[in-house]
């Protein structure tokens, strides 16, 4: 019973390292964000692809979406970062072979979003452009598009918190972001429990974070318009809006 | 000179021989827009067997008949929303369409015959990410290309007519079933369409919304505006149709002017008027 371990739990090492943990946290936002905006327009890209009236583009789409979609982030870094060292002779950074990895996976998840959202937005949307004798490129930008955007904005988010999770195996290429850095402190002091505990505190905080930032943006795209931020965005077209109706 | 008066003269008797509807429309007017021959087939049945159809400046065509007997399909292979399998349709002088095999002739491109038409869904079809003012300006804006604001302006005058001013910044969920379909009339209206096209613009109503609706058509109507109305409303029908249409299965099986529900003798179409009325 003496032999029993005292547990010694050293939680001050998560105050001590903030500064490194909020930095391995921002890496970690960082590369997921520069991912998430590349893979957005790759997405949308294949998105478009796969509902061509070309079966070709639909079969180019299709065998990428199926391809990427099956393969983990940890395969999917190390085949950037060393096999394409290795194939072509090119050296990535880990911060770009971060993004690239991310981007290969997640653009595919995005091209079958913004399908379905595309797909979701009723015909009669389409056929009121097109007998307005508006071109397909105005049809696309100010008709489907806005309300596709919509549909697919809450996907999008749960898809950003899956990147900034998916992070955490770059550590096997040397990306500083937070398991890095917990792992270096660990190396050091021996604490896993405590540090890989506030490793999913600070995730969680993260996906909040996101979800938070997320809804706002939502809230942009949803009519008729709501909340304050975009009240005070529409302000002044309201007000000339406002000047015609007393005008006429 | 002379010898083309005749040819007209003969032309026309001939006309009228074969579709007495036109006996009353003036005929020295030529057709704002034809349809020939058109055909459509959805998949391997066809629904519009070769239908034949002018619609002469400022006059009125009410098309009418059961329900899946190509009504709306007509209306649609007007702006070439639904492409005809074959048949042209003619626009003052142009062509468009897919024509007739082995016949070919220039073509004008389908977003040119549509700047020119205006439709009105059943469905009002209205955006529902914009306010009823900017789904107006849109158009306006991305149609005719003015700047914003005189799309704006444009449009302001546009509901004003339709008299929704006061309701320009309501987005399309926040208005009752007949303010949308009478914002759907300001935006087609607001490009200056030649002609304009209504599918069932009432069907979807509520039955105390149709008389805004109508009323706003019959507004538009008495400018001289030249109007296809695909309608169930038999009373609006009888009141400002020129040229009555009655389809069944594909086909126009009876026509007059505009005293055809009073003077039709086809049983089939009297049937039909007697199951509506
Ligand atoms: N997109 C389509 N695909 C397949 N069949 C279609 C399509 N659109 C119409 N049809 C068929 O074509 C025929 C004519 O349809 P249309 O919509 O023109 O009839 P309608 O006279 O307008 O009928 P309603 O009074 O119900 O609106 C119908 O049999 C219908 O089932
Ligand atoms: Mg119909």
């Amino acid at each position: 019973m003496e032999d029993t371990p005292r547990l010694n739990f050293m939680w001050h090492l998560v105050w001590d390292f903030r500064a490194e943990l909020l930095r391995g946290l921002l890496t970690a936002f960082e590369v997921a964000i520069t991912a998430l905006i590349l893979s957005l327009f790759v997405g949308l890209l294949f998105a478009l692809m796969k509902m061509s009236r070309f079966a070709i583009w639909r079969g180019i789409a299709s065998t990428y979406i199926n391809i990427f979609r099956g393969i983990p982030a940890l395969v999917s870094v190390v085949w950037v970062y060393f096999g394409w060292s290795l194939l072509f002779g090119y050296n990535f950074t880990v911060y770009q072979a971060g993004v690239i990895a991310l981007t290969l996976l997640y653009s595919s998840f995005f091209a079958e979003i913004f399908r379905s959202a595309l797909e979701a937005v009723h015909k009669g949307q389409r056929e009121a452009g097109q007998a307005l004798g508006m071109s397909r490129l105005r049809i696309f930008r100010s008709v489907v598009m806005p309300q596709a955007l919509k549909i697919a904005i809450p996907n999008i988010g749960s898809m950003y918190i899956g990147m900034i999770k998916d992070t955490s195996t770059f550590t096997v290429i040397g990306l500083a972001e937070l398991v890095f850095v917990m792992q270096s402190i660990n190396a050091e002091y021996f604490q896993p429990f405590v540090l890989f505990t506030a490793a999913a505190g600070l995730y969680v905080a993260a996906a909040f974070l996101v979800d938070f930032v997320f809804r706002i943006v939502e809230g942009g795209f949803s009519y008729p318009k709501v909340g304050r931020v975009k009240r005070f965005l529409t302000r002044r077209k309201r007000a000339q809006i406002q000047r015609l109706v007393d005008a006429n | 000179m002379f010898a083309r008066r005749t040819t007209r003269k003969t032309l026309a008797t001939l006309h009228s021989q074969l579709i007495p509807a036109y006996a009353s429309i003036p005929l020295y007017m030529s057709a704002l827009i034809s349809l020939r021959g058109i055909r459509k087939s959805f998949g391997t049945s066809e629904v519009l067997h070769g239908i034949n159809l002018d619609v002469y400046p400022g006059s009125h065509t009410v098309i009418f008949g059961p329900s899946g007997s190509g009504k709306s399909t007509v209306l649609r292979s007007m702006n070439l929303l639904e492409e005809p399998t074959e048949g042209s349709v003619i626009f003052e002088g142009v062509e468009y369409g897919p024509g007739f095999p082995g016949a070919a002739t220039a073509r004008g491109k389908k977003i040119e015959l549509r700047r020119q038409v205006g439709m009105v869904f059943q469905q009002f079809n209205l955006f529902p990410h914009l306010s009823a003012i900017d789904n107006i300006a849109l158009s306006v804006h991305a149609v005719t290309g003015k700047s914003k604001d005189e799309a704006l302006e444009r449009a302001a005058q546009e509901l004003k007519n339709v008299g929704l001013l006061k309701w320009a910044m309501n987005y399309p969920a926040q208005l009752s079933g007949g303010q949308q379909q009478r914002v759907a009339i300001a935006r087609a209206l607001s490009l200056d369409p030649k002609l304009m096209l209504f599918d069932e613009p009432t069907s979807a109503l509520d039955p105390e919304l149709v008389g805004e609706v109508l009323a706003v058509m019959r507004q538009f109507a008495e400018t001289g505006m030249t109007m296809v109305v695909v309608t169930h409303e038999m009373g609006f029908a009888k009141e400002i149709g020129d040229q009555c249409i009655f389809m069944d299965q594909g086909y126009i099986a009876d026509s007059g002017g505009a005293d055809f529900f009073d003077t039709c003798t086809n049983k089939r179409t009297k049937e039909f008027i007697g199951s509506v009325l």
